[in-house]
């Protein structure tokens, strides 16, 4: 559906025109989105600018060469010596910078930080000594990452203030670059679990995140992992069932896991009979056609991954449903088929599939909503499904830590879907703008989020939201 | 792997491995130049006829012909059946003919050992040849598409008029100059240079001195006599003789290549002196089963220990294949690079040699690259092409591999050293090296 204010900017003219006439509208910046399937070299030919105390140094040289990144560290001499060898291996040399050197026209196509080494407060003007210059030079839809450790994990309340003031900061720093397209995040590395960042990171650097942006990471080592973690084609052999695959986020889920490699099973109401077996036909998979909220559904799924794939390694709990009324007009039957669908389901699906067809090693991603976090009129049926989630993936992803299953939940903001295209035009153009990026995403951002979560390279992430909602406003 | 090994020696100790008897190649020449109108068939006829003139090879033995080249004449792809007719050898000799990019002269040779060593062949004549002056503009799809179905119909002229106003706009229409660039990536070879030698540190002065000790020992090798066993001299349609390599330049110096202009980028360090140039050219290696050598009178010059082909992503460091392929091959011969006591080099570019060194002598690049503990190891520029290479030899695409064949194998004979490994980069991103060991 097209949104006119990302058309106007698109076109130099009319950008140009609502610019002299002084309108007080901020054109959204066109994102770049990753096409095709993941690469070897990700970050190819890519300006990282690395700034910060090091500690990460080995993991991040390791990242950007792999990914084929052209990492410039600023820093002491010494601070290059972590990147030699990558350099070496893959032909990516580093660049020495000193502090407050930026040369002339020199462009960076993303910003790393590495805070693990602010631990009281006053260290906190780091950021503004390394941010500050490099700001400008960050270009149009560049990813800034700012890597810290867990607030909960400082012993010292000074070092827990100065953690957790890297959350404030990412997430206003991701307000003021949002209109260039360009995304900031925040990462917490657990003592630990260092091992475990490469894979977010070659994510959030990439053009895959397009829309997660002034979203908290926590990268732990509580799932338990000894698999290798493949850059390309990281779903070969594995089973993955997206539940609510005929259109829209699901539809675009099971594409892009179908791309790397999974053997996809679409699920979906037997009433969507059609679309649901052309997505099927269309990402080579197999087609699953049942009411989640039917009694015998957890048993059905069940024997059918059992018999015809052997077992299943990736669920992404995409179904959902609003029936919107306000409380007093609201019925009961309104209430439960929002709660059955949105949260009893999802948990009487997976606790059957946790009995056997699930392997080891396996994915639990669903989908709650960044409405459903903020709340919001009309949806308290729908607000409670969708924050049940929160608590649900936090307590499921500790018991299932020892299989080295990870549970997650995803939190859209605006995607542009059947769904948002059916609101009142108004409301919609309101909405769309209401978040740091200015503009709706699609399907398939939220899509690559989840094929994200759904790869062995994510397995420091459990027990998590992670927001896709381009910097919302709302919500927290 | 041991397994195949062992199979190797028993083979070997019967007298049944492939050998090396000699080889022969045409003069390389710039393009355009003495050699425009011979194409890769007449170049690949002369390389042929001479190698059977100076071995005195019995014709009626020959197996077969195994051809590589690059820019496969259209009409006539199959080089080396064309060679077999033009030279009337019997019409048993059958041919075959391999295209693997510039690796496609080192494939032709292999695959005939293969064949040799898997019992197909006794004798076999293995090459390859390029005429970069040669290659042919390639019509637009569009254009055939459009007159093709009307030339099979019978169409009248008024047709053909009517399909001429479907071939707009014109500039979709005119033949396309051939380019050295990659199918996938769009770069070109000097591009992919330009950036192997920012990405591996490697300065302008050291490609400079690199290309400067490649004229300096090609021309050596020149003035001593020491390519007379495998360069003949070759007759032109004109009715000039050729007898000697056109390109290579004993009188430059490091000033004279330090003030050529780089091409591929403004501030780049890739020149005309530094870079293979386009040749035209041919050569041919005569390879036989050992115990049928001796029999015959031979004098086997080397053998073949192994060899390996690699492919590494044309996007990233396109050169870089024999960094991969070199230790590969001294893997599959059980040796150490420290067993080797020449290595011979394409030199596509001087920079691309000089990056692969460099990764060879990596510890980091070992690990993660080759799986390895250590570094494969530092090469001796002592040991290294030791008669020069592409840059001042030239590099006649498909040519090259069993140019480089011939020079090591006679290398190895004359001087008695043993063991030589060679490393050949191709276009996509292939790799290429082989192990011989003099006999």
């Amino acid at each position: 559906m097209s949104d006119l204010l990302l058309d106007i900017g698109q076109n130099p003219r009319a950008r140009r025109l609502v610019q002299s006439l002084g309108l007080p509208i901020s054109l959204p910046q066109k994102l770049r989105r990753a096409r095709g399937p993941y690469e070897e070299r990700e970050l190819f030919g890519r300006t990282v600018v690395v700034g910060g105390c090091g500690a990460l140094a080995e993991v991040l040289a390791d990242v950007l060469a792999r990914a084929g990144a052209d990492p410039h560290v600023v820093g002491e001499a010494s601070a290059v010596d972590p990147y030699r060898g990558p350099g070496e291996a893959f032909g990516r040399p580093p660049v020495l910078l000193a502090p407050g050197e930026v040369p002339e026209g020199i462009r960076a196509d993303a910003l790393v930080f590495d805070g693990c080494g602010v631990d009281r407060p006053e260290h906190l003007r780091v950021l503004h000594e390394f941010f500050h210059g490099w700001i400008d030079r960050l270009d149009r839809c560049g990813r800034i990452v700012v890597l810290g450790r867990p607030p909960e994990d400082r012993k010292k309340p000074a070092a827990a203030a100065a953690s957790a003031a890297l959350e404030g900061f990412t997430r206003s720093l991701a307000k003021e670059i949002g209109k260039t397209g360009a995304t900031a995040n925040l990462v917490y590395v657990a003592d630990g679990a260092e091992d475990r960042l490469q894979g977010l990171l070659r994510f959030l650097l990439s053009d895959r995140s397009v829309y997660v942006t002034a979203q908290p990471f926590r990268v732990s080592a509580q799932a338990k992992s000894a698999e290798a973690t493949p850059s390309v084609r990281p779903l070969d052999g594995r089973v993955a069932l997206v539940t609510g695959a005929a259109r829209g986020i699901g539809a675009a889920t099971a594409e892009l896991l179908a791309a790397e490699g999974a053997k996809v099973v679409v699920l979906d109401r037997p009433e969507d009979d059609g679309p649901a077996s052309r997505v099927a036909r269309s990402v080579g998979g197999s087609l699953l056609l049942v009411d989640v909220t039917d009694p015998e559904a957890p048993g059905r799924i069940a024997d059918d991954l059992r018999e015809r794939h052997g077992g299943v390694d990736i669920v992404v709990h995409n179904a959902g449903i609003t029936r919107d009324k306000t409380l007093r007009r609201m019925t009961i039957e309104q209430w439960d088929q929002a709660v059955d669908v949105n949260l009893s389901s999802v948990a009487r699906i997976t606790d059957t599939l946790l009995e056997g067809p699930l392997r080891d090693g396996g994915r639990i991603i669903c989908l709650s909503s960044i409405a459903g976090i903020a709340g919001n009129v009309g949806q308290t049926n729908y607000a409670a499904s969708k924050s049940g989630l929160v608590g649900w993936v936090a307590a499921l992803a500790r018991r299932t830590a020892k299989h080295g299953i990870t549970v997650n939940a995803i939190a859209p903001g605006f995607i542009e879907t059947r769904l948002t295209a059916a609101m009142p035009m108004m409301l919609r153009e309101a909405a769309r703008r209401l978040c740091a990026l200015g503009q709706g995403g699609l399907p398939e951002d939220v899509g690559q989020t989840i094929a994200f979560l759904a790869t062995p390279g994510a397995h420091g992430l459990t027990g998590q939201v992670v927001r896709v909602c381009g910097g919302a406003l709302v919500g927290r | 792997m041991a397994k195949d090994r062992k199979k190797t020696k028993t083979r070997n100790g019967s007298g049944r491995r492939a050998v090396v008897v000699g080889g022969v190649r045409t003069p390389f020449l710039k393009a355009f130049t003495a050699f425009t109108r011979m194409d890769s068939i007449a170049l690949a006829d002369a390389a042929v006829a001479s190698l059977l003139e100076r071995t005195e090879v019995p014709r009626d033995q020959i197996d077969s012909i195994v051809w590589g080249g690059v820019i496969l004449p259209g009409l006539a792809p199959n080089i080396a059946r064309e060679v077999a007719l033009d030279l009337r050898l019997p019409h048993s000799v059958e041919g075959m003919t391999v295209t693997r990019a510039c690796a496609s002269g080192l494939q032709a040779v292999t695959l005939a050992a293969a064949a040799i060593e898997r019992g197909e062949a006794s004798i076999v004549i293995a090459g390859g040849s390029d005429s970069t002056s040669n290659a042919e503009l390639k019509l637009p799809q569009k254009v055939v598409h459009t007159f093709a179905p009307l030339a099979l119909s019978g169409a009248s002229p008024m047709d053909y008029l009517a399909a001429l106003s479907q071939l707009t706009p014109i500039t979709e229409i005119l033949p396309k100059a051939p380019k050295i660039a990659e199918r996938t990536t769009g770069q070109v070879m000097g591009e992919a240079a330009e950036s192997m030698a920012r990405r591996n540190g490697i300065t302008r002065e050291e490609q400079d001195r690199f290309a400067l000790a490649s004229h300096l020992r090609a021309a050596a090798a020149i003035a001593s006599g020491r390519f007379d066993d495998e360069v003949t001299p070759v007759g032109t349609p004109s009715g000039d003789v050729v007898h000697v390599d056109g390109l290579v330049r004993g009188d430059t110096s490091l000033e004279k290549l330090s003030r050529l202009k780089p091409v591929f980028a403004r501030d780049g360090t890739i020149t005309a002196g530094n870079a293979s140039p386009l040749t035209d050219g041919a050569a041919a290696v005569l390879l036989m089963r050992e115990d049928v050598a001796r029999a015959l009178g031979y004098t086997p010059l080397a053998a073949f220990r192994s060899w390996a082909y690699t492919g590494v992503d044309p996007a990233d460091q396109l050169l870089m294949g024999p960094a991969i392929a070199m230790p590969r091959a001294l893997e599959r011969a059980s040796m150490q690079l420290s067993d080797v006591d020449i290595v011979d080099m394409h030199e596509a570019f001087a920079a691309q040699v000089l990056s692969i060194l460099r990764m060879l002598g990596s510890d980091a690049f070992a690990k993660e690259r080759l799986g390895r503990d250590s570094a494969v190891g530092e090469i001796d520029p002592e040991r290294l092409n030791v008669h020069g290479g592409s840059v001042a030899v030239g590099h006649p695409f498909g040519a090259t591999g069993a140019r480089m064949v011939t020079t090591v194998a006679n290398e190895l004979y004359r001087t008695g050293r043993t063991v030589a490994l060679l490393g050949i980069c191709a276009a996509g991103g292939l790799g290429a090296a082989a192990v011989l060991e003099r006999c």
